[in-house]
């Protein structure tokens, strides 16, 4: 850029001095001062041409309208197929099949060999613009998931490893009755989760554990999962505010088709952004609590079971590091405004698993802390970067959504 | 000093014969003698323009030279860019408040829409009126009612008076039960495509939207320009498709000036998409003329509630951003502790703290960072001849509902224009209209002292000489001086038709050491008078205006 402007000045300049040159050289003197302007005027005359941008603003305008105009085509895909796959790189190519509906079709692999390949159907103004329709069908493989055993009592040691396929497919609908404020969603998905042994250089999980001492080590089980969301949304836009506040609760029901795995879970979920300074500072806290409720003479299987430790719970800590049946987290983050595009953030995060649901409470809590750089549009978040401290060590977090 | 110094500059390397004043100097049209019409339309992208200005343009080393459109007694001719009305000519209350609106109002009897809006931040559409007149309409939003729709209408016969080129703005009245659909109108889609444009198209945007109680809107109505839109113009280089553009835009005077006329009405948005060149037929002649076309982000509107620190800081700028992340925020802006007295029609809007050197739009411009003290002066003179009267007649103009945030907006525009006076006029060596009589007496003004920014007793002093105008040289004459704007010239100046004296006058007045500095003045013996021919008031290559 810098050099397309040196360019364009001293085109300008050389121009108008270059005029006056081969003007006094060429032709007589101007006798005016109004003559002397035309001559100049009528040098440039003989050299126009039309304007052309440099490669940086062609690349920059194309940018544009895809993020502005909303013409995606092909686009860089950075969501893995599971957490723990290691940095994840993949691209998907969009297409408006009429005039706000669109199909995306992606593709993900990462440097564990995780695979994820799907297609995504959004109609986003359904309803007269209060609702939005999201339809995906797709496939995916974790290799080498890790799992460290029940409870907050396990040890980095007693990590074992996984492999499953999936196949799904789902359908959910977002409503807002009164266009801002109140959000309802519903959701279904079929899909089959078929466990496999581990790879990679930790034990494979079914070298460790058995069905009897871990349900769904082996297993192959089909699901309906439907899930219902109710919740009060006042932020400015779920990819980044300053303001406002998520509160919200979901109910899900899984039900396995040979009634051994089914189960009901329900999420709570609280957001509240406390702007001070002018929104300089931004005190931002989230607190969600996930429950479960076994159906009769069934089970949850270990890799569906509630998790902490995450990019998106508890960043001190390895990916899904506790798990069992109910889960607490809360999360603090002290938001810093460093200019328009780019806020930094320290943060607390502090959670525990539980077998039993009347054991979530504030005893026995795991907790880490960080710093962060978010860099950030009016209503997106598109590169997250984040240190993390926990106990068990130290852990860089990217990520290309907010935190919450 | 001269129009266009480096074409005369250049004229010089081959010839030495070449004047220094032209006979037709002080020239007061800018010409425009070539055909334009291959011209093409491009539209910068606003992306590219801000990572470019915020990135690039930043880190901008100001040539530091005179503005190369003014004319040789330092003032910018009339042009397709400018016209000069106020500071140069009278400008009446009832021309304010008519403003660039020559035409008749739209008629709101029926709307017929057919287009979307294509620029503005706030929502809108383009609709033919009753008389089958095309209009952009721009709504208020729902948290500044009035406040959109009024920074239009307000700051364009500001705008306009100072001389830019405006469209026509009327606020009239949009009744949603008076609405029709060309059979045409289509939109763009996010798909890209151009399909029908529908009543959910209108609903969508009425439900952004501030509404009457009666279920109407008010809207900001701006007439289709003539000619052929050709995009915004930049504040740098020339258009390389138009041959009269031969002055780099960023050394253009009314460009540079617009960091301080910005600063006084807060035009926070400079950039190109908001303005506009249009091909126009003038003479048999296809010409480019150049808008300011939407000053709708002035005052305190902008596109949200909460950007306090908009007027304050660039989008992004490098000494902000790092003494709020190293300080982690306790090293407060000033933007975090202003106070302001918010009107919803009016916005963050204030006086007291305002400093115009400190003025910051959203993202710098090549002519905003060229800016020098003497452009700076210029377009103070501008501001500071805005009379309190003038200054509330085109605040009524907004049709304010609120009478208290009228007349706080006026308020603030009045404490503004002092600061902006009392900054810039005592900066330089605030001589003005400088005269030489047949006796030999020599007349001016101290802008300063005129605006009432600066007072007490002064010692002007004029150093005299003889100026050959075909080699350039100087031959002294005497000094005189005088506690009055009136001095005498030496005797024995020359009579002769076409003789050139000057004369160095400086200022001597306590607290004020930039007023040393002498202006220079040149007259030419024309007739049985001295005409005024030259002002020079900084010299060629100075700093610009620090930031």
């Amino acid at each position: 850029m810098r050099v397309l402007r040196l360019w364009k000045l001293s085109t300008v300049v050389a121009l108008t001095v270059g005029a006056a040159a081969s003007a006094s050289a060429q032709e007589p003197e101007p006798p005016t001062r109004q003559a002397a302007i035309e001559q100049a005027q009528g040098e440039k005359d003989k050299d126009l041409h039309p304007y052309v941008p440099g490669k940086m603003e062609g690349l920059m305008n194309r940018a544009e309208d895809i993020l502005v105009n909303g013409v995606p085509r092909w686009h860089p895909y950075f969501t893995s197929a599971y957490y723990g796959g290691g940095f994840t790189l993949g691209a998907g190519y969009a297409h408006h099949v009429s005039a706000y509906n669109l199909l995306d079709v992606r593709g993900s692999y990462t440097i564990l060999g995780y695979k994820r390949l799907e297609a995504e159907f959004t109609a986003p103004r359904l309803f007269h613009r209060r609702g939005a329709l999201s339809v995906v069908g797709g496939w995916r493989e974790a290799t080498q998931a890790a799992f460290y055993g029940l409870g907050m009592n396990t040890s980095l040691r007693d990590r074992v490893n996984f492999d499953f396929q999936q196949p799904y497919g789902s359908g959910t609908l977002d409503f807002w009755p009164t266009r801002r404020l109140l959000l309802l969603r519903g959701s279904v998905e079929l899909s089959q989760w078929d466990q496999r042994p581990g790879e990679g250089r930790y034990p494979s999980v079914d070298k460790v554990y058995t069905p009897a001492t871990l349900p769904g080590v082996g297993t192959k089980t089909t699901y309906v999962h439907s899930q219902g969301t109710v919740g009060l949304d006042w932020r400015e836009s779920p990819g980044y505010t300053r303001r406002g506040g998520f509160y919200g609760v979901t109910f899900h029901d899984y039900t396995d088709k040979d009634e051994k795995f089914g189960f009901r879970q329900l999420d709570y979920e609280l957001i509240q952004h406390f702007p001070i300074l002018r929104e300089a500072w931004v005190i931002s806290l989230r607190a969600y609590a996930q429950t479960s409720y076994l159906k009769p003479d069934q089970q949850i299987p270990f890799f569906l079971l509630p998790y902490v430790g995450s990019g998106s719970t508890m960043r001190g800590y390895l990916s899904h590091r506790f798990r069992d049946q109910n889960r607490i987290v809360a999360q603090a983050e002290w938001r810093i405004m460093v200019n328009r595009f780019m806020d930094a953030a320290f943060f607390y995060d502090t959670g525990k698993v539980t077998a039993r649901r009347q054991d979530l409470d504030f005893n026995g809590l795991k907790s880490d802390y960080g710093f962060g750089i978010r860099f950030h549009g009016p209503f997106a978040t598109p590169l997250r970067l984040e240190v993390a401290r926990s106990p068990e060590g130290t852990r860089l977090i990217a990520a290309v959504q907010p935190i919450f | 000093m001269l129009l266009f110094a480096a074409l005369v500059t250049g004229a010089r390397v081959v010839s030495t014969k070449g004047p220094h004043f032209y006979p037709d100097d002080p020239i007061t049209r800018e010409p425009e003698s070539r055909d334009a019409s291959k011209a093409q339309p491009y539209f910068m992208g606003s992306m590219y323009e801000m990572s470019n200005n915020l990135f690039v343009t930043s880190k901008y080393q100001p040539a530091g030279v005179r503005a190369k459109n003014i004319n040789t007694i330092d003032e910018v001719p009339d042009s397709n860019w400018f016209t000069n009305r106020i500071g140069s000519t009278r400008v009446t209350v009832e021309e304010l408040v008519r403003g660039p609106n020559f035409g008749a109002p739209p008629d709101p009897s029926r709307w017929v829409v057919f287009r979307e809006k294509t620029s503005g931040s706030h929502p809108g559409f383009t609709a033919r009126d009753g008389k089958g007149q095309t209009w952009f309409l721009e709504f208020d939003p729902p948290y500044f009612p009035e406040g959109a729709t009024g920074a239009v209408v307000v700051a364009t016969k500001i705008f306009w008076a100072l001389g830019y080129n405006q469209v026509e703005s009327f606020l009239t009245t949009f009744d949603p039960m008076k609405i029709e659909f060309d059979p045409n109108a289509t939109i763009r889609r996010p798909s890209g495509a151009r399909t029908k444009f529908t009543q959910d198209d209108i609903n969508s945007i009425l439900e952004r939207v501030a509404r009457r109680p009666d279920g109407t809107y008010r809207v900001i109505a701006g007439r289709l320009i003539p000619g052929k839109i050709l995009g915004g113009y930049l504040y740098e280089g020339t258009r390389p498709d138009d041959p009269n553009d031969v002055v780099p835009h960023e050394h253009r005077r009314e460009l540079r000036a617009l960091r301080v006329f910005g600063a006084w009405t807060n035009l926070t948005d400079l950039k190109a998409s908001n303005t506009l060149d249009a091909l126009v037929t003038e003479n048999g002649r296809s010409i480019v003329k150049h808008y300011l076309q939407d000053v709708g982000s002035t005052f305190g509107m902008c596109n949200d509630l909460y950007e306090w620190d908009l007027s304050y800081e660039h989008f992004i700028q490098g000494d902000t951003t790092w003494r709020r992340l190293f300080s982690l925020g306790f090293a407060l802006s000033p933007w975090q502790t202003v106070k302001y007295t918010e009107y919803p029609s009016i916005g963050k809007f204030e006086g007291d703290v305002f400093d115009p050197r400190k003025w910051r739009p959203q993202t710098p411009t090549t002519a905003w960072r060229e800016m020098r003290d003497d452009d700076a002066f210029w377009a103070a003179r501008r501001v500071a001849a805005f009379t309190d009267e003038m200054i509330r007649a085109a605040v009524h103009t907004g049709e304010y509902s609120d009478a208290a945030a009228e007349k706080y907006l006026a308020d603030v525009l009045i404490k503004r224009r002092d600061k902006v006076a009392s900054t810039y006029l005592t900066a330089v060596n605030p001589i003005v209209d400088a005269r030489l009589d047949a006796n030999g007496r020599l007349t001016f003004e101290n802008a300063a002292f005129a605006a009432r920014v600066a007072s007490g007793p002064a010692t002007y002093r004029a150093s005299w000489f003889r100026f050959d105008n075909t080699t350039g040289e100087t031959q002294p004459l005497s000094e005189t001086q005088s506690t009055t704007t009136t001095i005498e010239a030496p005797r024995g100046l020359p009579t002769a038709a076409g003789s050139f004296v000057g004369a160095d006058i400086s200022v001597e007045s306590e607290g004020h050491q930039s007023w040393r500095k002498p202006v220079r003045v040149y007259f030419r013996r024309d007739g049985g008078g001295w005409k005024l021919v030259g002002l020079e008031r900084m010299p060629e290559s100075a700093p610009a205006t620090p930031i």
